[in-house]
């Protein structure tokens, strides 16, 4: 596919030896949370391989736009640069994937006119393309997506996990908390709470905290909390998981559209977390009846 | 946590929260058992008009043998869990954000379909029932006679426009059932791995084509019901009803 691209360049080179192809961007730009978005379209002169990243980085150090008027640069996030830290997320021609691993050559094989860039909709946009994605983490407090090891005393060492269960945990223990999968996902939707005037930040944070533990979890603390119930220490609260997997915006609130584990950068096999999820709500469901 | 009495709506909402799981589950359930545990058999009983109106009139009267109790099964196995699956239907489509637009995946074509049968069957439920159904007959419709049922089903099939509907209306049950299947073994954790699953969808499509064919061969079988000939086989049948019928006119 990149080998396409380069012959389109170099005869676009051959064509006239004075012009650079250039990249037509839209941006959806927003100026603060709450504010309405606008499109702002850029001019990017191209260059091979580069990713969503290095396009962004143009147009910030251009800060003009295709009409000529000077703009504030576009704001982003990101940081690794190699889609391990998950913090690039936005929606490139219309599709959720991590800028960084959103590779230029592939994109114009796609589309070749334009590439669009918006930010993620199913959270609160804070400016640009950078969103606030405190939900996505407090849907794995609520999982409690982690191994409870904290203690004033030594524990000693773990117990042995086989090599045949550490090969189907590594997987889900590579989610990088993206939230591509909570993005494509049709049950999902965003919830942003706008703090009042007469409203102190705790009484702020307390109400959007409630407001965020009634919506759907999402396929990634789903996953996680299976990841958690079947590590032997972490699977001492396998039933608080299972609580938190089965209360309001619990697993029950999955559609089996199963966009996520299309979508996921790093291929977790999350309707497989998922089905496993209800197989344990069901058995556990069953067990708090008779154990009532 | 004791219910305050004051806050009435409220309590129902926490209600609801509380017990979203259970409700959620029941939902899935309804729609294999009764609901579609009824589909089956309601397409299966259609698809005997092949064999003749005798043979379909024959499963009908042993379904009206249970007469006196008939209305009572009716509401506790079909109509109250079909709306109790409707009602909470409605409400998981009013909560979700179908976007095949942008993620054109089978998954995703598949549950939006999922729901546009669902709305689909149900609007489709509700002119059946009343086309034919004995409910129906305080309102203008209730055209059915179990005594002679191939004859007065095919009478009012027996147009263009309503075949038609009828097809689309049974395509979308049958869909909606099959599909529902699939992800109802996801939901109760019966099928886990992609492989699995894989699987089972092909048991769901088997399951699917063979309810379409039965489904939609009722349907021919009553559009191509001679209506005179099955009245004549159905006073046959019940010649006491066909004397009553007669002394009406
Ligand atoms: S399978 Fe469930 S979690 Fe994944 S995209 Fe579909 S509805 Fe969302
Ligand atoms: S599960 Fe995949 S898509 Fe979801 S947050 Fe983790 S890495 Fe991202
Ligand atoms: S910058 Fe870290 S994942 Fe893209």
């Amino acid at each position: 596919m990149i080998r396409a691209v380069e012959t389109d360049v170099a005869a676009t080179d051959a064509d006239s030896s004075v012009a650079v192809k250039t990249i037509r961007v839209r941006v959806l730009r927003q100026d603060a949370p709450g504010r309405e978005s606008y499109w702002e379209r850029h001019d990017v002169p191209y260059e091979p391989n580069m990713n969503i990243i290095s396009v962004l980085q143009k147009i910030a150090a251009k800060a003009t736009s295709a009409d000529g008027r000077a703009v504030p640069p576009v704001a982003w996030d990101c940081s690794c640069l190699e889609e391990v830290c998950g913090s690039c997320t936005m929606l490139v021609n219309g599709r959720t994937r991590m800028a960084c691993s959103a590779l230029v050559d592939k994109l114009l094989v796609e589309n070749a006119d334009e590439i669009v860039i918006e930010p993620m909709t199913k959270f609160p946009v804070v400016r640009d393309l950078v969103v606030d994605r405190r939900r996505l983490f407090r849907s794995l407090e609520r999982v409690k997506a982690w191994v409870p090891v904290d203690g004033s005393y030594d524990q000693g060492p773990g117990p042995r996990i086989s090599p045949k269960e550490q090969e189907d945990a590594y997987p889900l223990s590579t989610c990088i908390s993206c939230g591509c999968c909570l993005e494509a996902c049709p049950q999902f939707t965003k919830i942003e709470v706008i703090r009042r005037d007469d409203e102190s930040q705790e009484e702020f944070d307390a109400r959007r905290k409630a407001a965020f533990d009634k919506g759907f979890l999402g396929a990634h603390a789903i996953s996680q909390a299976m990841l958690f119930n079947a590590h032997p220490t972490g699977g001492m609260i396998a039933d608080e998981r299972l609580k938190a997997v089965t209360s309001q915006g619990g697993i029950q609130m999955c559609g089996n559209a199963q966009n996520c584990v299309a979508v996921c950068p790093k291929q977790i096999p999350l309707t497989r977390s998922i089905a496993r999820a209800g197989r344990a709500a069901t058995l556990w469901a069953i067990k708090r009846l008779f154990d009532r | 946590m004791s219910t305050n009495p004051a806050s009435g709506p409220e309590s129902i909402d926490s209600f609801f929260s509380r017990h979203q799981f259970l409700i959620y589950r029941l939902f899935s359930l309804s729609g294999l058992i009764p609901v579609g545990a009824f589909l089956v058999v309601h397409l299966l009983t259609n698809a005997s008009v092949l064999f003749g109106p005798e043979s379909f009139q024959s499963r009908v009267d042993l379904i009206h043998s249970l007469q006196p109790i008939l209305p009572f099964v009716e509401w506790a196995f079909i109509f109250l869990p079909m709306l109790f699956h409707a009602s909470v239907g409605f409400a998981i489509i009013a909560g979700g954000l179908p976007n095949v637009g942008s993620y054109p995946y089978v998954g995703n074509v598949r549950y939006t379909l999922q729901r546009a049968t669902g709305m689909i069957a149900f609007a489709f439920i509700l002119w059946h029932v009343w086309q034919l159904h004995s409910l129906g007959k305080s309102f203008g419709g209730g055209a059915f006679k179990p005594e002679q049922a191939t004859s007065t089903a095919a009478t009012a099939i027996q147009s263009a426009p309503v075949a038609i509907l009828y097809a689309i209306g049974v395509l979308s049950a049958v869909f909606h059932f099959a599909n529902g299947l699939w992800t109802l073994g996801i939901t109760w954790g019966i099928w886990t791995s992609p492989a699995a699953m894989r699987r089972a969808n092909w048991v769901s499509i088997v399951v699917g084509v063979a309810l379409a064919a039965a489904g939609l061969g009722g349907l021919a079988g009553m559009l191509t019901t001679d209506v005179d000939e099955a009245e004549r086989i159905e006073s046959k049948l019940h010649p006491k009803n066909d004397a009553a019928a007669q002394d009406g006119r």
